[in-house]
């Protein structure tokens, strides 16, 4: 839900397999997961008018967690240090979840799926670009290219060409 | 102008999320993406938990009376990282990417369109089409520069 752009970056490439088949088989998979977020904006707007933007956002996180709790628990053990061990501001992410699903339920009503999702998009494109750029939180840092600012650019514009169209 | 306050909430709101992307993705690496989403999803739930307690006001319908579909919000939420996490070091980080936008743009659009899933309906408009023509050009170039990256 709400790791997108650059927290696919993230995830460690492990040992990338260009198997035509796989990804041909992979991809419609991932463009379904992809259309899973919106639905999910979807269901949260409604939602969140009638019982209430914080409920709404609690349903998410209670569902969420209790899924994954199962999750974790039935995969076994996991090598690697305890959240207790960890510098302290790896933690301070969790925090700022829910502004974001906080803020897909007041909105969504309110502008439409697509421009929220695009307004999503452009934040995300835009803070990780500066993310890269200087190096914050412990990113590696590296100098962003002019292909990404064109991309920033052109989706602010279509931003700006849908937030114009239905006004 | 109320738009435009609502679209520079929204803007912020991705930033801060592409912010949590960036955090979590150290501690993945470090104790695992399972782990890492429990924390985020707990901690989620705590905190909204704790503004429910003191800012929500009353409710005349809670979430016990709503049809059930409306509460499944979440099922796509960790499917979509379940998927990302198989996917990712399979089909590359750039692809994966660009595959959600579409995914997550194109039925964005639908739903407006069609007013699915109790949304008011936005109709596919000439402005509509022409933006979704800016993003796909922007993906080319977002692809484009991470596999040069890469």
């Amino acid at each position: 839900m709400m790791q997108n752009t650059s927290s696919i970056k993230a995830v460690p490439a492990a040992t990338p397999v260009p198997r035509p088949g796989v990804r041909l088989l992979l991809l419609p998979l991932v463009i379904l997961a992809g259309m899973g977020l919106s639905v999910e904006a979807g269901v949260l707007g409604p939602l969140g008018e009638q019982v209430g933007h914080l409920w709404a956002t609690l349903s998410i996180f209670g569902v969420g967690s209790a899924i994954l709790f199962l999750f974790t628990l039935l995969s076994g053990p996991r090598p690697g240090p305890a959240l207790s061990d960890l510098p302290r501001w790896q933690l301070m992410g969790s925090f700022l979840g829910p502004v974001y699903v906080v803020v897909l339920t007041l909105v969504t009503p309110m502008i439409g799926i697509a421009m929220t999702m695009i307004a999503i998009l452009c934040g995300q494109v835009g803070k990780s670009v500066l993310i890269d750029h200087f190096g914050w939180f412990g990113a590696t840092r590296k100098p962003v290219n002019t292909e990404r600012w064109i991309a920033l650019a052109l989706i602010v514009v279509a931003l700006v060409l849908i937030a114009r169209g239905d006004a | 102008m109320s738009l435009f306050l609502l679209l520079l909430v929204v803007v912020g709101a991705g930033a801060v999320l592409s912010v949590q992307a960036a955090i979590n993705g150290k501690l993945g690496q470090s104790v695992g993406v399972l782990r890492s989403s429990l924390l985020t999803f707990v901690v989620g739930a705590v905190i909204t938990a704790l503004l429910i307690v003191f800012f929500e006001p009353a409710q005349a319908v809670s979430l016990m009376d709503v049809p059930k579909w409306q509460l499944s919000g979440a099922l796509f939420g960790v499917t979509y990282m379940l998927v990302m996490v198989g996917a990712v070091p399979r089909i590359g980080a750039a692809v994966a990417t660009v595959a959600v936008i579409v995914g997550q743009l194109g039925m964005g659009m639908l739903i407006d369109n069609f007013g699915w899933l109790g949304n008011p309906a936005i109709e596919l408009s000439g402005s509509r089409m022409l933006a979704m023509a800016c993003l796909a050009l922007a993906l080319v170039f977002m692809y484009r520069s991470s596999t040069r990256d890469a």
